[in-house]
C-alpha cells in the first residue's frame, strides 16, 4: 500500500487558490485546513504569479471534430493535479485602501482582476473578490463595491469584506470566508461531475478506455463533495468497463495491454475497498475482494511473464490485508459474523488480515517459481529475448512504461515492445529478493494467527518461513522453524506431514554438519508409522522424499552407516532416548525386575526388553546396563539382532550386596560401532505408549514373557536388609495401675552381630488409634499427659534415677538419651557376639488407658555400613487400683434437723448436696475396693484436708473411728477395705471442701525388698454445714430381757433462742406394754432440752421393733421418724451370761 | 470439470486416521497436491471452535484456501469428517458426508477395531472413493 502515490492513498481535498495579501495567507490556509471537511489552499503571494493556473493546450480527445484513440486510460498525474494545480475557487484579495485611493492602483487591480479572469476562462471555477479592510471604520463605498463587481462580474454575495482589526472580527470573516469556499467548492466539483456525466451520456464513445477514465474523474469528483455513494458506484462501472476491454482492446502489444489493465483494475479496487472498508462494510469489502480475486485470477497472460500476473496477485492481497488492518484498528470487532450460515458464507479467517498475508506470501511463493523458470528459459535461449533497454521509465499513462531516447539535446519518448518489456520486467525483478519479503509476510500472518490462538494455522505460517529459508540455503533459521512445526505435528500424530518436516530437517542437519541430529532425524523418520498408499509418487515431498516403506527403510540403512562413511572421526555418534524424546520409537528400553524385593547377596532376575519400529532388523554389538549401584553393572558383548515391532527380551541376574533401592537407570546400545543410543530405562508398568504407533494396526506384544509382568514390573527392586543377629526382649509383668511407675526391662542380646552405634527408640502410641497420647491443644499442661515416658533406668553409667521427664539434652557427647513424654532415645554400647545389655522403661499412667510400647533398635553389624533394625511392640493397659467411694452418716439414734434437708424434699431440683449438722460428729464410711487381678497392700488411709493439714483455720476435726489395724492390710482382688472417719465441723458454711482422701498402698510382690509405696487419691464432695435448730436423739438400752422393764428416753434440745413446739406421738405394739401419753404436745424454752421419759415391759423374746416414734416440730413442719434399725431392740428370754474368762475376750457392748 | 478433493478423517485426539484423495483428474502442480493435509490440519484450529457453536453435524465449510473449500463434519464422538473439494454441490457434500459417517459407525462396530486407531479396512476405503464419485 505505501507504493501507491499519495493522492491515491488519501481521499481528495478541495483545493482554493487565493492571491493578493500574502500577509493573509498562512492564516486563511490554516484556517480552511483546520475546518470539516479540510479545504487546501494554493497560495500565490501576487498575481503575477497566477499563470500557473493556466489550462495545458491539449484538449478533451472528444471534442475534436474526429476523435483519435486515446493514448492511455489514466493520465498519471491527473489526480495529483486536481489536488494541487486546479483550484475550485480562485480568491483574489484586495486590500481596502489599494482599491478606494489611487486610481493607479484601481487601474492595477482592473487589470489583474482581468489577467485571472482569462486565466479561469473555460473552467467553472468560480472568482472570490475579498476586500480587506484593517478598520472596520474605513467603509468602502457603494459606488466602488459596485464597480468592483462589475469588473470582475460576479455576484453580490462573491464580494466578501474581511475584517481584520480584532480577533472576534477576524474569526468572523474566516468563518464567513470558509462557508463560501466551502459552498463554491461543493458546486464545482459537482459541476464539473455533471459536466463530464452528461459526455458520457450524450455520445457513448467508441473507446472504452474514455468510458473507464470519465467514470473514474466523476468518481474522484464525486469523493471531492464526500458523496461516497455515488463515488462508489462510479468506481464500480470503471471497474466493470475494465474487465469487459480486457478481451477487446488491441492498443498495446498484448503483455503491456494486460499490465496497464491490471495496474488500473488493481487502483479502482483499491478505491472501492478503502470506500467500503472505511465506510463499515467488511462484508461487502470481502466479497467485493473476492470477486476481484476470482476475475483476475485466471487472467494470468502470456507464461514467460506469468511471474508479474503472481507478483500482482500477490499484491492484492497484500494491500487488502494491510487495508484490514487499519481499518480493524480504527473500528474493532465491528462485525461477528455468524459463520456458516447462508447469509454470511465466510470463514472466520476471511475477516482476519492474517488470512491474506498468508496467501500474499503464498503467491509471492508462486511469483518466485515462475520467475526461477522464466530466468532459466532467457538463459537456455539468450537469443530470443533481447537485452533489457536502459532507460525504461513509466510514461505518462498509469500502467505504461516508456523508453527515452537521448538524441544529442533532443529526448523522445519511444513505446516499448513486448520483448523489450519483458527484458526489462525480468532484469527489474531479479533485482529484488523475494524470499525475504515472503518471510516478512508469513511471519506477520504466524503472529497474527498465534495471537488469535490458532495454532495449527500460524504452525503453517512458520512452515511457509522455514521453506523459504531453506531455499535461500539459511539452514540455521530453517532448521529452527522446522523444529518448532515438527514438534507440533509430532504432537498431533500427523505423520505424513511429519515425514515431509523430518526430512527438511534432515537436510539441513546435514548441511550444517549435524551428526547427532542428522542421525537423530534419520532414524526417527525411519520409524514412522507411515506406509504407502499408492500416490506418493506424484506428491513432492520435499528432499525426504515419497512416504513408502522402502524410502524409511533406504533412509534406516544411510543413517546407521553415516558415520562408517565418515571414519576419521573416531567419535561414535551418540543419542540420548528419554521418555519423552521422539526417538522412543527406535529404540525402547524396558527393565522389570521378577521380584519386588530380594535379599542382600542373592541373585535378582530381571528381563531387559528392547523394542524398535525400524524398518529394517538391525544388531547390536554391545549393550550394556547401568544401575544406581554401579557394582551391579552389567553389558552383553553378543551381537543382538533387534527385529522391527518385536519386542527382544533377555533376561539376566544381578547381585547386590548393599541394601536400598536398586533402580535400572540406562540402557547404552552400540550399534555398528559408530552408534550409541543412551536408552532411559523404563519400568513397564508405567511405561507410556508411542503415540504415533499406539493407533496403528499391529500385533500386540508384551515386552516380558509374562503378561502379568509387563503391567506390573518395575524397574527399580528393594534390596531388603540384612537379617538381624540380635534378640530384642520386652517383658512386662501384668498390667500397670494407675499413679504407679511402672517398669518395662528391655533386653539385647547379640546373638552373632557386633552392635556398633547401636540406638534404641522407644514411642509410646494409644492403641486405639489416634496416635498421640494427648491432644494437641493439651500439649502445655503438664497433666495433660495421660501415660508418660519417665525415664529409663538401669544404665550401666547411670546412677541416679532422678532424671527429668523433659529432659532433652545429652548427658554425653556420644551417648544419645532423649527423653520425651511419648518417645525415648538411647544409646546402647558396643555389644559384641554372645553379650547381652539391659534397660528399664519406666512408665506412669495418669489416667487408665490402653497403650502401645514400640522399640526399635537400630545398629551398625560392624564389617558392612549399614544399618539393620529390629522392631519390637508390646501392648499394656494402664487399670485403675481401687475402686472408691464413700458415704456419709450421723450417729446411731441422734438426728439433727436439718433445714436444708427439709428445702430439698419441697424443691427436689435445686442442687443436691450433703448437709451435715454443725458441732455434731458425723460419720463418713470411704470404701475402697481391689478392682485389679494382683493383691494389694493398703499402707494407709486418710483424710488430708484440702489446704492441707497445717491450716491455720480449723474448719472441722477429723477422728479415725476405725482403719487399718496393722501396717499393712492385704487385700485381694475384688475385696472391699472400709475406713470410718467422724467429721466434727465447726464452722457454719454453705459450702465447705472436706479434703481428699489419700490412701497409700503398695503391690504385694515378694521380689521386691523395699515396695515403692503410691498413693491414690478420692476427693469428698462439698458440704453444706448448718446449725440444726433441734436435735433429736433416743436412748434406749442396748437389749432387754423378756418380762424385764426398761426406759427409753427421747431427748429433744432446742438450739435455738425461740420457743419450739413439738408434737409426739407413740404407736401399739403387741410386743411391748409401756406407761407415758400415746400422742403429746410440749414446748421447749430457747437453750433447753425436753426429756420425754417412758417405760417399757417386753413380752417376746428375740429381735423386736419398738412401737413407731414420731416427733414432729410445729415450727418446721418436719416430722421425725426414727430408721427401722434405730426402732429395733434384742430382747432375751433370760438375762444372758457370758463366759468371759473362757473366751479371754472382752465383750464390747 | 476438473474436481479435487481431499478426504481426511480426524479422530477425537486430532489423528488422521483415515486419509483419500478422491480428485477425480490428475493434479497439474505436483506440490500443490500436497499442500492438502497441511491445509486440512491447519482447518482443525477453525473447527473445534465452530464444532461446539452450533448442533449440527454437517459444519459447511470452514475455511478457503484459494479456489479449494474445506468442509467439515462432526460425528457425535467428535470424530471430523474432513473434506477439501473445490466444487460447490454442497448437497452432494452433505450426503456424501452422511454416507461416510454411516459407513464409519459400521467400522465402529466391529469388535477388532480399537477406537480411534488407523483404518485399514479396503472395504472401507472402496466405498469412501465409490460414494466420492457418486456425490462429489
Amino acid at each position: 500500500m505505501e507504493d501507491y502515490p499519495e493522492e491515491l492513498r488519501t481521499p481528495p481535498v478541495s483545493l482554493v487558490c487565493l492571491t493578493g495579501c500574502p500577509e493573509l495567507h498562512h492564516p486563511i490556509s490554516a484556517f480552511l485546513h483546520s475546518e470539516q471537511p479540510p479545504i487546501n489552499t494554493l497560495a500565490l503571494p501576487d498575481f503575477s504569479k497566477a499563470s500557473v493556473l493556466a489550462r495545458k493546450k491539449n484538449r478533451d480527445p472528444l471534442s475534436q471534430p474526429t476523435p483519435a484513440p486515446p493514448s492511455g486510460i489514466l493520465k498519471r498525474d491527473w489526480l495529483l493535479k486536481h489536488r494541487t494545480r486546479v483550484p475550485a475557487v480562485v480568491a483574489a484579495l484586495f486590500r481596502a485602501d489599494q482599491i478606494s485611493g489611487d486610481p493607479a492602483q484601481w487601474l492595477q487591480a482592473c487589470t489583474d482582476l482581468e489577467n485571472l479572469k482569462s486565466l479561469i476562462h473555460g473552467r467553472s471555477t468560480r472568482l472570490v473578490v475579498v476586500l480587506v479592510q484593517t478598520q472596520a471604520a474605513e467603509e468602502l463605498s457603494e459606488d466602488v463595491m459596485a464597480a468592483l463587481r462589475k469588473r470582475a462580474e460576479i455576484d453580490s454575495k462573491h464580494l466578501v469584506e474581511f475584517v481584520q482589526n480584532d480577533a472576534s472580527d477576524l474569526r468572523q470573516s474566516l468563518n464567513k470566508l470558509a462557508s463560501l469556499f466551502a459552498e463554491l467548492c461543493l458546486t464545482y466539483y459537482k459541476e464539473e461531475g455533471r459536466r463530464i456525466r452528461s459526455i458520457i451520456e450524450k455520445k457513448s464513445s467508441p473507446f472504452p478506455e474514455l468510458n473507464i477514465r470519465y467514470c473514474f474523474k466523476i468518481a474522484i469528483y464525486a469523493e471531492f463533495r464526500r458523496d461516497w455513494s455515488e463515488a462508489l458506484k462510479f468506481y464500480e462501472e470503471a471497474y466493470r468497463v475494465l474487465r469487459e476491454m480486457a478481451n477487446t482492446s488491441t492498443r498495446l502489444p498484448p503483455i503491456q495491454r494486460l499490465v496497464e489493465i491490471k495496474t488500473i483494475a488493481e487502483q479502482i479496487h483499491f478505491k472501492i475497498s478503502t470506500l467500503l472498508l472505511h465506510g463499515g462494510k467488511i462484508m461487502e469489502a470481502v466479497a467485493r475482494f473476492l470477486k476481484h480475486i476470482k476475475t483476475y485470477k485466471r487472467l494470468v497472460g502470456l507464461p514467460e511473464v506469468d511471474f508479474l500476473h503472481w507478483e500482482w496477485f500477490s499484491r492484492q492481497f497484500l494491500v487488502f490485508a494491510e487495508l484490514l488492518e487499519t481499518t480493524a484498528a480504527s473500528a474493532p470487532s465491528s462485525q461477528s459474523p455468524q459463520f456458516g450460515t447462508s447469509e454470511s458464507p465466510f470463514s472466520e479467517w476471511e475477516f482476519q488480515p492474517a488470512y491474506y498475508y498468508q496467501l500474499a506470501a503464498n503467491y509471492l511463493r508462486e511469483k518466485r517459481c515462475c520467475l526461477e523458470q522464466s530466468s532459466v528459459s532467457k538463459t537456455d535461449l539468450p537469443t530470443k529475448i533481447t537485452e533489457a533497454p536502459d532507460s525504461v521509465m513509466p510514461s505518462t499513462h498509469i500502467g505504461q512504461s516508456a523508453r527515452l531516447v537521448e538524441e544529442g539535446d533532443i529526448v523522445t519518448v519511444l513505446p516499448l515492445s513486448d520483448a523489450e518489456y519483458v527484458a526489462y520486467a525480468l532484469a527489474e525483478a531479479e533485482r529484488f529478493q523475494d524470499c525475504y519479503e515472503i518471510i516478512a509476510l508469513y511471519k506477520r500472518a504466524q503472529e497474527s494467527f498465534s495471537s488469535h490462538g490458532s495454532q495449527r494455522m500460524a504452525c503453517l505460517c512458520t512452515l511457509g518461513m522455514a521453506r523459504e529459508y531453506y531455499a535461500s540455503d539459511d539452514f540455521t533459521n530453517s532448521k529452527q522453524l522446522f523444529d518448532t512445526v515438527a514438534a507440533m505435528y509430532r504432537r498431533e500424530g500427523w505423520a505424513p506431514l511429519l515425514w515431509e518436516v523430518l526430512g527438511y530437517l534432515r537436510d539441513c542437519a546435514k548441511r550444517l554438519g549435524l551428526t547427532n541430529e542428522y542421525t537423530a532425524y534419520s532414524l526417527e523418520m525411519a520409524a514412522l508409522p507411515v506406509f504407502s498408499t499408492g500416490f506418493e509418487e506424484t506428491i513432492d515431498f520435499g528432499p525426504a522424499g515419497p512416504a513408502t516403506l522402502s524410502r524409511r527403510e533406504e533412509i534406516q540403512r544411510e543413517a546407521l552407516n553415516f558415520a562408517v562413511e565418515t571414519d576419521g572421526d573416531p567419535e561414535p555418534v551418540g543419542l540420548d532416548v528419554d521418555p519423552v524424546s521422539p526417538l522412543r520409537s527406535v529404540l525402547l528400553v524396558a527393565v522389570a525386575f521378577h521380584e519386588q524385593s530380594v535379599k542382600p547377596d542373592s541373585v535378582a532376575s530381571l528381563t531387559v526388553s528392547l523394542l524398535s519400529h525400524l524398518p529394517l532388523l538391525f544388531k547390536v554389538d554391545l549393550l550394556e546396563v547401568e544401575f544406581n549401584q554401579p557394582a551391579c553393572n552389567f553389558s552383553m558383548s553378543i551381537p543382538l539382532e533387534v527385529s522391527p515391532n518385536k519386542w527382544l527380551r533377555l533376561t539376566h541376574e544381578v547381585k547386590s550386596g548393599q541394601s536400598g533401592k536398586l533402580e535400572c537407570l540406562t540402557v547404552k546400545a552400540k550399534i555398528n560401532n559408530n552408534l550409541i543410543i543412551c536408552c532411559r530405562a523404563e519400568s513397564p508398568a508405567l511405561m507410556e505408549d508411542l503415540t504415533s504407533w499406539k493407533y496403528e494396526n499391529q500385533r500386540e506384544t508384551y515386552p516380558t514373557l509374562d503378561p502379568a509382568l509387563s503391567l506390573s514390573g518395575q524397574k527399580s527392586i528393594q534390596v531388603d536388609e540384612p537379617n538381624p543377629l540380635v534378640d530384642l526382649t520386652l517383658n512386662s509383668i501384668g498390667p500397670a495401675l494407675v499413679g504407679e511407675v511402672f517398669q518395662i526391662p528391655v533386653l539385647v542380646v547379640s546373638t552373632g552381630h557386633v552392635i556398633h552405634g547401636g540406638e534404641l527408640k522407644i514411642n509410646l502410641v494409644d492403641a486405639r488409634g489416634g496416635g498421640m497420647l494427648m491432644s494437641p491443644r493439651e500439649t502445655d499442661e503438664s497433666d495433660a499427659h495421660h501415660v508418660e515416658l519417665l525415664s529409663i533406668s538401669g544404665l550401666p553409667e547411670e546412677k541416679e534415677d532422678d532424671l527429668n521427664t523433659d529432659l532433652s539434652e545429652e548427658t554425653k557427647s556420644d551417648n544419645i538419651r532423649k527423653i520425651q513424654y511419648s518417645f525415648g532415645v538411647v544409646s546402647v554400647p558396643v555389644l559384641k557376639e554372645g553379650e547381652s545389655w539391659c534397660c528399664n522403661l519406666e512408665i506412669r499412667w495418669h489416667r487408665p488407658k490402653l497403650v502401645m510400647v514400640y522399640v526399635s533398635l537400630g545398629y551398625n553389624p560392624g564389617d558392612v555400613d549399614q544399618r539393620v533394625n529390629v522392631h519390637r511392640s508390646l501392648q499394656i493397659e494402664g487399670k485403675v487400683p481401687f475402686f472408691t467411694n464413700h458415704r456419709f452418716m450421723m450417729p446411731f439414734r441422734r438426728e439433727p434437723l436439718l433445714i436444708s434437708n427439709i428445702r430439698s424434699l419441697i424443691s427436689p431440683l435445686e442442687e443436691k448436696k450433703v448437709s451435715l449438722a454443725l458441732k455434731e460428729n458425723n460419720i463418713v464410711i470411704v470404701s475402697a475396693k481391689n478392682c485389679t487381678d494382683v493383691p494389694l497392700n493398703l499402707v494407709s488411709m486418710k483424710i488430708v484436708p484440702e489446704g492441707g493439714t497445717n491450716s491455720n483455720e480449723k474448719l472441722f476435726l477429723v477422728q479415725e473411728i476405725s482403719g487399718i489395724s496393722n501396717k499393712c492390710t492385704r487385700f485381694v482382688p475384688g475385696e472391699e477395705f472400709r475406713g470410718v472417719f467422724s467429721i466434727t465441723p465447726l464452722v457454719a458454711k454453705s459450702s465447705l471442701s472436706l479434703g481428699v482422701v489419700c490412701v497409700e498402698w503398695t503391690r504385694d510382690s515378694k521380689n521386691q525388698d523395699q515396695p515403692e509405696t503410691v498413693t491414690t487419691k478420692h476427693s469428698l464432695p462439698q458440704v453444706c454445714v448448718e446449725e440444726p435448730p433441734l436435735v433429736a436423739a433416743i436412748e434406749c438400752p442396748p437389749f432387754a430381757i423378756v418380762g424385764d422393764p426398761f426406759s427409753l428416753y427421747i431427748k429433744v434440745k432446742n438450739n435455738t433462742n425461740l420457743l419450739q413446739e413439738i408434737k409426739y406421738s407413740l404407736g401399739d405394739s403387741q410386743n411391748f406394754v409401756f406407761c407415758g401419753a400415746h400422742v403429746h404436745t410440749a414446748s421447749i424454752l430457747p437453750g433447753k432440752e425436753l426429756v420425754l421419759s417412758y417405760k417399757f415391759v417386753p413380752f417376746s423374746a428375740g429381735v423386736q421393733q419398738l412401737p413407731r416414734i414420731t416427733i414432729t416440730s410445729v415450727r418446721y413442719s418436719a416430722q421425725l421418724t426414727p430408721s427401722i434399725a434405730a426402732g429395733t431392740i434384742f430382747v432375751y428370754p433370760a438375762e444372758p451370761k457370758f463366759s468371759l474368762e473362757k473366751n479371754g475376750s472382752e465383750l464390747v457392748v | 470439470m476438473t474436481t479435487t478433493a481431499c478426504f481426511i478423517v480426524v479422530s477425537k485426539n486430532d489423528i488422521p486416521i483415515y486419509e483419500a484423495e478422491v480428485g477425480s483428474t490428475v493434479r497439474q502442480k505436483q506440490e500443490q497436491a500436497h499442500q492438502h493435509q497441511f491445509i486440512l490440519h491447519a482447518a482443525l484450529d477453525l473447527v473445534q471452535d465452530l464444532a461446539w457453536t452450533t448442533s449440527a453435524m454437517f459444519l459447511r465449510s470452514v475455511d478457503r484456501f484459494n479456489d479449494l473449500t474445506v468442509s467439515v463434519y462432526v460425528t457425535a464422538g467428535h470424530t471430523r469428517l474432513m473434506l477439501l473439494h473445490d466444487s460447490r454441490n454442497e448437497d452432494g457434500i452433505k450426503n456424501f458426508f452422511q454416507e461416510v459417517h454411516e459407513l464409519y459407525v459400521k467400522t465402529l462396530l466391529n469388535p477388532l477395531y480399537l477406537i480411534g486407531s488407523r483404518i485399514t479396512s479396503a472395504h472401507f476405503d472402496t466405498r469412501v472413493r465409490a460414494l466420492a464419485r457418486k456425490f462429489l
